[in-house]
């Protein structure tokens, strides 16, 4: 019996563990196994293999049962995750239900989430910006949040890094606010999108419309093919899984590439409850899973923990790790943890009408989506009366209107003929928000979820800088579109959660203090070094790019400090 | 209808004879059952044979298929069925009876018994309102023909055979032309 439960302990010990499977910790796992250590994976959700997983990748919109839409009581049982514009009939399978993981909202706040192997990056919206020093420098130079305590130098190898083997594709648009990196050939703007990028050339100084860059294999290179993945087939039905892995998730990617390694285990169905920590040994030793299915608690051990949980998760396994050492969360000597949480305020809109350029339209479709406008505002100096500012997406497109008027013959003739109507652009704002120490998380005192683990309370809104922002992008789209001669200009202001634009960030964040900030330069809990988080809950702030590439680059950068620093002994 | 009544009635004469009207299936009760399996909606045969009759004037079988050889009539009850709230289930049904008042008014006889010709006038006209921003309908009529035209028009419009014999959607496009000449789309 001794001896079986010693070789059940060797078992369960592994190098490292990291928790998580999706955008970030598919990169732990993937850098982790490169070096030949014997890592563990833990997905709380199932397994979802590439190819074999994606049911729906190869139906057509007759094969759905309801054509693509969703039926009313699956609607109604989803108020949360039904307001995600990729629930679809399609998709739905990959996102969590409302009641299978509840959660209380001190204040609105729709946290959509993917429990699978891959998460949400089977799911995302595949944009990729890199950051740059107007981003790193905001909170020092705005009086915000905390310093970060790196820059773009420490990170720009890490973006190339991580974007020659994701595949990112893009223009080198010289621009110094939105570096460029490693890009493939980028999808190009179209006849309208080409002329309001010229045009804004033209009128404005240091506001740019350039191609989406986006992570799709425009053109594979060979290290793209090594992982099994082909070109980018434009059919757009990213949310199904892509059956030529022509978009970057950690399902077609990083994940298979670390199984086959050898060194990986992936473990799904396991719910982390809590990370271990060994008052006399002063440092982690394992973490505690809850089996999804069994409800049965299983300890594993590593010298190392990756806490890839995605932003809010992440919080709450921290937040749920209490010990002698750390009653209030590990690593929280600072009181910080789950604080200063943010995200990015996407509720603007504006649509026009564009007559000209009749002579074009497009064939295919883009992936990328259009175009994108980098930050153009208190870029190099403060100018507006809020902080900060916001990118925003922009694409035409003439989607052609059909007529269904009439009955009999004359509608069948109607259906038929699509008309092509006139050019159409839109654009919607992406805004940086303020992380505050009232935007928090929490651990409810009394509630549980299914696995007998604290519900968490989240308390994040929007604020007075967040609308005098919008109101500056409604404005200043709204005298662009003008300026460039579109008309019948709509602008849409919606009053949706925060957490809709899946970016929540923070409450974790980096910082050079232990005093004000959860961990240091190299993602490291400054009080419980061989924790590291590298994913959404590091953000310090959120500037306005998508995220997803930057939580890449820091993770690949933290797992090579961990393994130089481990050879040093 | 009367061919059906006198089916039913011989049925029920041939059951009291063998003294075993209990066991008379279902199907047989007054106004029938619907042939279509349907979760919330209420309907009887009738009223089932009347949305299969509008899908089809609304599209019918002409030189290409109508309504009901691509089954829109079942897609249109299954997403009015899955699809629609509670709400405006319950206008579907309530405006399923007046759409069946005011045909037979307009046409001296039931939807049903009309011809396909009497059929289409009297849609013609339901059809032309429905698009009048102006046109009051103090009953559920309008809001019943627009669920059923909607349905309709998307299922045609998403169906195999429309995306493949209309249309063609490309579920593998396999390319993205951002200047592509208006010239050349007639070829598409």
């Amino acid at each position: 019996m001794a001896n079986l439960n010693i070789d059940s302990v060797k078992d369960r010990t592994f190098d490292a563990i990291v928790i998580g499977s999706g955008m970030s910790g598919g990169w732990a796992a993937k850098e982790f196994t490169d070096k030949g250590l014997k890592t563990l994976v833990l997905e709380r959700g199932r397994d979802v293999k590439h190819l074999k997983d994606y049911p729906t990748t190869n139906l057509y919109p007759w094969e759905f049962p309801h054509h693509g839409v969703i039926p009313d009581a699956v609607q109604k049982a989803n108020p949360i995750v039904n307001r995600c514009y990729a629930f679809g009939e399609d998709a739905a399978h990959f996102f969590v239900k409302d009641a299978e993981h509840p959660y209380v909202q001190e204040k609105p706040f729709d946290w959509i989430r993917g429990y699978q192997t891959g998460g949400k990056s089977l799911l995302w919206a595949r944009q990729t910006q890199r950051w740059s020093d107007f981003d790193f420098e905001g909170p020092a130079r705005d009086g915000f949040a905390v310093d970060w305590p790196i820059r773009y130098a420490d990170i720009a190898p890490w973006y190339s890094y991580v974007e020659k083997f994701a595949g990112i594709s893009g223009n080198r648009d010289g621009i110094a606010e939105l570096p460029d990196g490693e890009f493939l050939p980028a999808f190009p703007l179209n006849a309208v999108e080409t002329y309001f990028s010229n045009h804004v050339k033209k009128t404005y100084k240091n506001r740019h419309v350039i191609s989406a860059r986006c992570a799709h294999l425009s053109k594979p290179n060979q290290i793209h093919l090594d992982q099994g993945r082909g070109q980018c087939q434009e059919r757009t039905l990213c949310q199904r899984g892509c059956p030529f892995g022509g978009y970057f998730s950690a399902n077609s990617s990083t994940i298979p590439w670390a199984l086959r390694s050898g060194h990986c285990t992936l473990r799904p169905h396991s719910v982390v409850e809590s990370i271990i920590y060994d008052d006399k040994k002063g440092r982690a030793t394992g973490v505690r899973v809850i089996d999804a299915n069994t409800k049965e608690a299983i300890e594993y051990y590593a010298d190392v923990i990756f806490v890839n949980a995605a932003a809010l998760n992440s919080n709450l396994i921290l937040l749920n790790s209490k010990s002698n050492r750390f009653p209030d969360g590990l690593g929280n000597d600072s009181g910080t943890l789950g604080k200063y949480v943010a995200f990015h305020n996407y509720s603007a809109h504006i649509n026009a009408d564009y007559d000209g350029a009749k002579e074009w339209t497009t064939d295919g479709r883009n992936p990328a989506g259009g175009g994108y406008i980098p930050r153009f505002r208190n870029v190099y100096k403060q100018e507006t009366n809020f902080l900060r500012g916001y990118a925003a997406g922009f694409s035409a497109y003439r989607s052609g209107q059909r007529s269904s008027d009439g009955i009999g013959q004359q509608l069948k003739d109607n259906l038929v003929k699509k008309d092509l109507g006139g050019w159409q652009v839109g654009s919607h704002m992406m805004g940086e928000t303020i992380p505050k120490k009232e935007s928090y998380v929490a651990l409810d005192k009394s509630l549980k979820d299914p696995w007998g683990i604290p519900q968490l309370r989240i308390s994040v809104d929007y604020d007075d800088n967040d609308a005098k922002m919008k109101q500056d992008y409604i404005e200043q789209m709204t005298e662009m579109f003008t300026s460039a001669g579109f008309t019948n200009i709509k602008v849409s202001s919606d009053h949706r959660a925060p957490g809709l634009d899946i970016h929540e960030m923070g409450g974790v964040r980096m910082g050079k203090d232990p005093k004000t900030s959860m961990l240091d330069k190299w993602h490291r809990l400054h009080a419980c070094k061989n924790v590291y988080v590298t994913d959404g809950a590091s953000m310090t702030s959120t500037s306005c790019q998508n995220p997803s590439l930057t939580y890449m680059a820091f993770t690949a950068r933290a797992v090579d400090h961990y393994l130089s620093e481990k050879k040093k002994g | 209808m009367n061919l059906n009544i006198n089916r039913r009635a011989a049925i029920r004469n041939m059951a009291l004879i063998l003294g075993s009207a209990a066991v008379l299936p279902s199907c047989l009760n007054d106004k029938g059952k619907p042939v279509v399996q349907l979760k919330k909606l209420k309907i009887d045969a009738a009223q089932e044979t009347l949305v299969n009759n509008l899908t089809e004037t609304i599209l019918p079988k002409t030189d290409t298929p109508g309504a009901a050889e691509l089954g829109i009539n079942l897609f249109v009850f299954k997403m009015i069925d899955d699809c629609y709230g509670q709400e405006a289930q319950q206008d579907f049904i309530t405006g399923l009876g007046d759409f069946a008042d005011a045909a037979k008014k307009a046409l001296g006889k039931s939807f049903n018994d009309g011809s396909a010709k009497e059929r289409a006038a009297f849609v013609a006209t339901v059809d032309q309102n429905s698009m009048n921003d102006k046109y009051k309908d103090d009953t559920k009529l309008t809001a019943f023909y627009k669920m059923v035209k909607d349905q309709t028009v998307f299922g045609y419009t998403t169906s195999k055979y429309f995306m493949t014999k209309q249309v063609v959607y490309e579920l593998v496009p396999g390319r993205y032309n951002a200047y592509f000449p208006v010239k050349k789309t007639a070829a598409v």
